[in-house]
């Protein structure tokens, strides 16, 4: 079986503490073999870019280098932190003297990058090697549950780069619902952003595309909203009033991490996936 | 040869006639390979010869075919039918013109408004006298390895499509927008160019910071030139440059510190270093929500192991030129 490292990133470590919560309480369950390395660092999150490009660089290739040195494949549950170990993964094989420069930064640190590790969202795991164990573990199945599928971008853009399944009719998260007995209900906003990397420079848009991804999630009369990321999680939960507010609709729409909802099917408990924690009150749904 | 049947839904408008655009459908046999320029070509030729659209070169280098296949950019010549219709598990395809501009007529439409920001940025090389010669005889010698920092952007052909779907072009009048933030992103990194970073200020100036990354323009992008990475870039030059007074770049800074001190982010402090006071008000009814459920993110953080070494390649990697 394959070995992970797994890679909360800082989120699911804070305002989306029950996203890591429910996904090591998930990986348990299904027997993952995972290993959580204290020396990763944050990815940067394309802030870091946004002030030293080449330092965002460095520290995602020592985090890709910590997981090569222990010889396992990354697993992360947040589609920014995926796009950015990705992006520091092509970047260096489009560019092979950049990969020397690294490299030799890196031995400081006593490490080396080869570019052997591979990275992946929780979900592509669960789906790749652990789905008939997914099957077997099933105690509640989710029946009867519509679920809107929430992708968000950087889990799956730019195609190029991510390389997991198509970015304009992804179907990962659709996959994942049935295994667990539910009914994916998919909407053309599901690949649409939340507007989450802009709350600061453009926040009213921000809020507006949250809203209106929130509302066709509403509109196709969908139980809740499931989605890989914390980040679009936080826009969609925690800021949920702020984005219906402005586009002046009212309503309510649990949204859960995808960890969550496996978790309700194979019979966590609410308090083992951190259900508590979500601000817009999600445990009605099952 | 492989032959499917397919429905072809295509958005139909004439300004003179019509009041807005219609789908006129029209069902073809389609062989595999066949391009939805082919297939647009076809209907042309044989069942009516009023559909308009653009098809210059039929190799995707002159960009002028760009439409939405399915509510997604792409060049008409290099979009085969079958791929298509099996990213949707489907047999009907439905042919727009792009999004965020003037329809001429059906398919086929006016790029003015990008075109004339395009002409704004100042696309093209303001030679740097010391390094490009005055004469004719000499060569302005680019090495391979400065070449590699901008190639990629070198590739873009002006199709439009980033900017028909860009989600700040199309909501803040004054972003220049993707292909024009990346082509200010080539010159700035051009050995060649006399502005070079300077020209982060004209991005700037052109609403650089209103990207929301959704990365939809390098996921569209038929050359896979990237320009959300521009942008990203085109913002470091532009802190380098001083322009910091913005939410967005302050945000980037107050980030930037956090990380680079403890390996990991303090969520704690983001709004009040980004926005102040007034960030710290505009969030405390998301702060209070957490705080009812204990998951308040803490205001001192632990910083990660071996944050020495982390410090280290950090400090080593700031002179690394990208």
């Amino acid at each position: 079986m394959k070995k992970f490292a797994f890679y909360p990133g800082c989120a699911p470590k804070g305002a989306s503490i029950e996203s890591y919560i429910s996904a090591k309480a998930v990986m348990d369950k299904l027997g993952i073999d995972y290993t959580e390395p204290e020396s990763f660092s944050c990815c940067g999150a394309g802030n870091v870019e946004e002030v030293k490009p080449s330092v965002a660089l460095g520290i995602n290739v020592r985090n890709l280098a910590i997981a090569e040195k222990e010889g396992r494949d990354i697993i992360t549950i947040c589609s920014t932190c995926y796009l950015e170990l990705k992006k520091a993964q092509k970047k260096l094989e489009e560019r092979e003297n950049l990969k020397e420069e690294y490299n030799e930064i890196l031995s400081e640190a006593g490490l080396r990058y080869e570019g052997k590790t591979n990275v992946y969202l929780l979900h592509h795991i669960i789906l790749d090697y652990y789905a008939d164990t997914l099957k077997e573990k099933i105690k509640k199945p989710l029946n009867r549950i519509k679920v809107y599928p929430y992708y968000g971008c950087h889990s799956i853009r730019p195609k190029h780069i991510t390389g997991y399944e198509d970015s304009e009719n992804p179907s990962s998260l659709e996959k994942l619902i049935k295994l667990l007995g539910g009914t994916p209900v998919s909407g053309k906003r599901r690949i649409l952003c939340c507007g989450f990397h802009a709350s600061f420079s453009a926040s009213k848009l921000a809020m507006t595309l949250t809203g209106e991804n929130l509302k066709e999630a509403h509109d196709m009369d969908a139980d809740c909203i499931i989605t890989p990321c914390p980040l679009c999680h936080l826009n969609m939960d925690a800021n949920q009033r702020k984005a219906i507010n402005a586009i002046g609709k009212k309503f309510i729409m649990p949204v859960l991490h995808i960890q969550q909802l496996i978790g309700l099917a194979i019979g966590l408990s609410p308090e083992e996936i951190g259900l508590d924690k979500n601000v817009v009150p999600a445990l009605y749904i099952v | 040869m492989e032959k499917r049947e397919v429905t072809l839904q295509i958005s139909r408008f004439n300004p003179e006639y019509d009041e807005s655009p219609y789908f006129e459908t029209f069902k073809i046999t389609v062989h595999k390979g066949m391009t939805v320029l082919e297939a647009l070509q076809y209907i042309k030729d044989n069942i009516d010869s009023t559909l308009t659209f653009k098809g210059f070169c039929r190799s995707a280098i002159c960009g002028s075919c760009a439409l939405k296949v399915n509510g997604h950019p792409k060049l008409a010549c290099k979009t085969q039918i079958f791929i298509e219709l099996d990213r949707f598990n489907t047999d009907t395809l439905t042919l727009e013109p792009l999004e965020n501009a003037t329809i001429i007529r059906d398919l086929a439409v006016d790029l003015k408004d990008a075109q004339e920001k395009f002409e704004k940025i100042k696309p093209y090389l303001i030679p740097d006298s010391e390094i490009v010669p005055q004469n004719c005889k000499e060569e302005s010698i680019v090495y391979p390895e400065e070449v590699e920092r901008f190639d990629k952007y070198t590739d873009c052909i002006l199709c439009g499509s980033c900017y028909s779907m860009c989600p700040a072009a199309i909501n803040f009048k004054d972003y220049a927008g993707p292909f024009q933030h990346a082509r200010i992103y080539r010159f700035a990194k051009d050995p060649r160019d006399g502005l070079k970073e300077e020209r982060s200020k004209i991005a700037y100036a052109f609403d650089l910071w209103q990207c929301i990354r959704c990365e939809r323009c390098s996921d569209v992008c038929p050359k896979q030139v990237t320009p959300s990475e521009a942008v990203i870039h085109l913002r470091a030059m532009s802190i380098e440059k001083g322009l910091t007074l913005n939410p967005g770049a302050r945000h980037a800074i107050a980030f930037y510190k956090s990380v680079i001190s403890k390996g990991i982010l303090n969520e704690a402090i983001i709004p009040l270093m980004s926005k102040g006071i007034k960030g710290v008000i505009e969030e405390m009814p998301v702060a209070l929500s957490f705080l009812a459920r204990g998951k308040m993110p803490p205001p001192i953080v632990k910083p990660i192991e071996e944050i020495e070494s982390f410090k280290k390649v950090v400090a080593l990697s700031e002179e690394v030129e990208l």
